[in-house]
């Protein structure tokens, strides 16, 4: 059984590690994919300061011109093995780690791992950082006491 | 004994979760709704055993007991679930597209570079 709140996704492209970690910190590079599907990241809207607790913010428009903001911080920068960022208004702290490891022929596999809630929960080492969450997923199980008990 | 409700303590989910016996009752309830003497019936242990085990499931909140029926049947609360099931969909679907554009991207870079030096 996969704990709640953290998954594991994998994708092999055709290129080196370090035009990949570019492509992820470089924001002429960003401008291109970072999406999500549906809206564009318009370049004046990136800022990236590449260094641990420096800012990682993308402003992202979507087809009505509603814009979204997502402010990440740096936790480690080590081109070209591994990046991780926080989000820490994200469901009460989100960490998102990115590896890149060289398959030797051209290709590099990057592995996205993204941890919430519960999984941080479920390590008592990091459990202080997530009173927030504890609070939103305590009002959801009241909901469903309340729901039961009614 | 009052019955213990669902408040702040989220801790009780997780420690719900972590035990192997009340994940296997999880997957049996996943399903179909059973009463305790069926839940029992996969396990070496007695009915008694396995109340304990549903107490803790019910108090975090992730199965729910009937209170008409005399045999309480025992019924899966989805909500804890789904909310973490949707989150993982979501996020994959959303690095999925990301890496998809991605690729486009590289194929891009690729292409001018090989007009660049021609």
């Amino acid at each position: 059984m996969t704990m709640p709140g953290e998954f594991t996704y994998r994708r092999i492209h055709r290129a080196s590690r370090e035009l990949l970690f570019d492509c992820l910190t470089r924001p002429e590079h960003l401008t291109h994919f970072w999406g999500p599907a549906g809206t564009t990241t318009p370049l004046d809207g990136i800022t990236v300061d590449l260094r641990p607790g420096g800012a990682f913010e993308t402003v992202m428009v979507n087809a009505e011109g509603n814009q979204y903001t997502m402010r990440a911080t740096y936790v480690e920068v080590r081109r070209p093995d591994r990046l991780v960022w926080t989000e820490p208004d994200v469901e009460g702290g989100m960490t998102t780690t990115i590896t890149f490891t060289d398959l030797g022929d051209g290709h590099t596999e990057v592995t996205t791992h993204q941890t919430n809630v519960p999984a941080a929960v479920a390590d008592p080492r990091a459990r202080q950082g997530f009173e927030t969450s504890l609070r939103r997923f305590d009002e959801y199980v009241a909901g469903l006491a309340s729901r039961r008990d009614g | 004994m009052t019955t213990p409700t669902v408040d702040h303590d989220l801790s009780f989910t997780f420690a719900a979760l972590a035990d192997p016996t009340r994940r296997a009752i999880l997957t049996r309830l996943a399903a179909g709704d059973a009463t305790v003497g069926q839940l029992a019936e996969p396990f070496s242990m007695t009915q008694q055993a396995i109340s304990k085990h549903l107490k803790i499931l019910e108090r975090a909140g992730l199965i729910s007991r009937g209170k008409a029926a005399q045999s309480r049947p025992c019924r899966l609360v989805p909500g804890p679930f789904d909310i973490a099931a949707e989150w993982i969909d979501r996020h994959r679907q959303i690095w999925q597209d990301r890496y998809d554009r991605l690729d486009a991207h590289l194929s891009a870079l690729r292409s001018g570079r090989e007009e660049q030096t021609t």
